[in-house]
């Protein structure tokens, strides 16, 4: 093999290794082992250029706009249910919020009111079961919604489940517990969360 | 966009330093773990296709760097390589509801900052492959002085002069080098993320490998000129 069969080969010996023609001449010939070598090496180096630099924060911050902008990120709440934002910025329907919360209530045989003993109270009422009554609800909601926005049909259906099982736990800690005002708060914000995702449902312009 | 080739495919990835523990496990890809990463790469992934922000945050940092990294070396140009990597990010997680692990997460990601720094080139009509650069005997080798010695690459090759020689290399071997030696591609890859043929792959390596050995040579040169 010469210098020129060598170099021809060059490409597909780094690739693929030496064979035992191409070893004896670069052992031979100072040229073409420097030659070998110094590629071999630069190809080796690359590694080096991986993964080196950092992006500035913006690229994130814009990121961050673009992912809520499209709808993609869902606010998560602390405790209990996610994805449902914990207020509502758009306060022109805020009205209808504690109407909804109290209709949902009343559609599931509790009137809870804030008067004389409500732990008494709130003991006395039938226990809610999430299921009851609201499932219909849910039901018509997501189909109407699904007729509108199918593709976000599925996350307010994920919505949903989540918040009927917190109002699930909420009413069970009431039920234990009439007295304990936190879980009659929580089953309260549970409702209120509820109501909100229904008003988010008919709020989403179209796509 | 092109399809993610299968990832078992015979590849002999170089992944020194680096591990891909299959579908869905982080594989290293920057240097080290976000200090405040509570959750798996896995787990990140099952709840960013809930939407969850803190999810997205998690792979972005897991992954950031590299794919920046790759945008900037394409482009050579910092604005541009931030407004890819953004756009790869974004397409990630638009379709993020649709990954089913047959392949690492990063490859998936990777191969998606891949395609939108090469429509990016093309819409720019800038050659992605270059056809025409050829390197012609002696014209691209260091010119060299009645006398004057022949610099040695061999163990003086770090970082710094490599990636400014790389800047200076004509994109169309930048784009091959930097998929082949860089992000360890296959041939066979390349060919199909830029369509050209398994020969043409090869060949396009072998210059840039030759013109980047004539540039760190006259760099070198150079710099001992200064001294």
């Amino acid at each position: 093999m010469n210098c020129v069969e060598f170099q021809e080969l060059l490409p597909e010996i780094l690739d693929s290794g030496e064979t035992a023609e191409s070893k004896v001449h670069a052992h031979s010939c100072e040229e073409c082992f420097g030659l070998y070598a110094e590629l071999k090496e630069i190809s080796a180096a690359a590694l080096l250029l991986r993964a080196g630099e950092e992006p500035n924060q913006r690229v994130w911050n814009a990121l961050e706009i673009a992912l809520r902008q499209e709808g993609l990120i869902r606010e998560t709440t602390p405790a209990g249910p996610t994805l449902v934002p914990a207020r509502s910025h758009n306060w022109r329907l805020a009205w209808l919020v504690p109407i909804a919360a109290l209709l949902l209530m009343m559609t599931s045989g509790i009137a809870i009111f804030q008067r004389g003993s409500e732990p008494q109270r709130v003991a006395k009422m039938t226990p809610i079961s999430a299921s009851d009554g609201t499932a219909v609800e849910d039901q018509e909601i997501l189909s109407a919604l699904g007729e509108r926005t199918p593709t976000l049909r599925a996350a307010y259906a994920a919505d949903l489940q989540n918040i009927n099982s917190y109002i699930r736990n909420a009413e069970d800690s009431v039920k234990n517990d009439p007295s304990d005002e936190e879980a009659q708060r929580a089953l309260m914000g549970a409702y209120e969360q509820r109501a909100m995702v229904y008003e988010m449902a008919f709020e989403r312009p179209l796509p | 966009m092109l399809e993610p080739l299968n990832a078992r495919s015979t590849t002999k990835r170089r992944t020194e330093g680096i591990r891909e523990e299959g579908a869905g496990d982080r594989d290293l890809t920057d240097a080290g773990r976000p200090p405040d990463a509570k959750i798996s790469e896995a787990e990140a992934i099952e709840r960013a296709k809930l939407g969850d922000s803190d999810a997205f945050r998690v792979l972005y940092d897991l992954h950031k760097r590299r794919v920046y990294s790759l945008c900037l070396r394409m482009t050579a140009n910092t604005a541009q390589a931030e407004d890819l990597t953004q756009e790869a990010f974004l397409q990630l997680f638009r379709k993020i509801g649709t990954f089913r692990g047959e392949s690492a997460f990063s490859t998936w990601l990777h191969r998606m900052a891949v395609n939108v720094v090469l429509m990016q080139l093309r819409k720019k009509n800038l050659p992605v492959v270059s056809l025409e650069e050829t390197l012609e005997g002696e014209e691209d080798a260091p010119r060299k002085e009645p006398g004057a010695p022949d610099p040695k690459l061999s163990g003086s090759i770090d970082r710094l002069h490599l990636q400014r020689a790389l800047e200076d290399l004509p994109p169309g071997y930048r784009t091959i080098f930097l998929l082949h030696d860089v992000e360890g591609y296959e041939h066979n890859e390349i060919a199909a993320m830029i369509d050209c043929s398994i020969g043409n792959s090869k060949s396009q390596l072998h210059k840039a490998r030759m013109k980047l050995r004539s540039l760190l040579k006259a760099n070198k040169t150079e710099a001992a000129g200064k001294r």
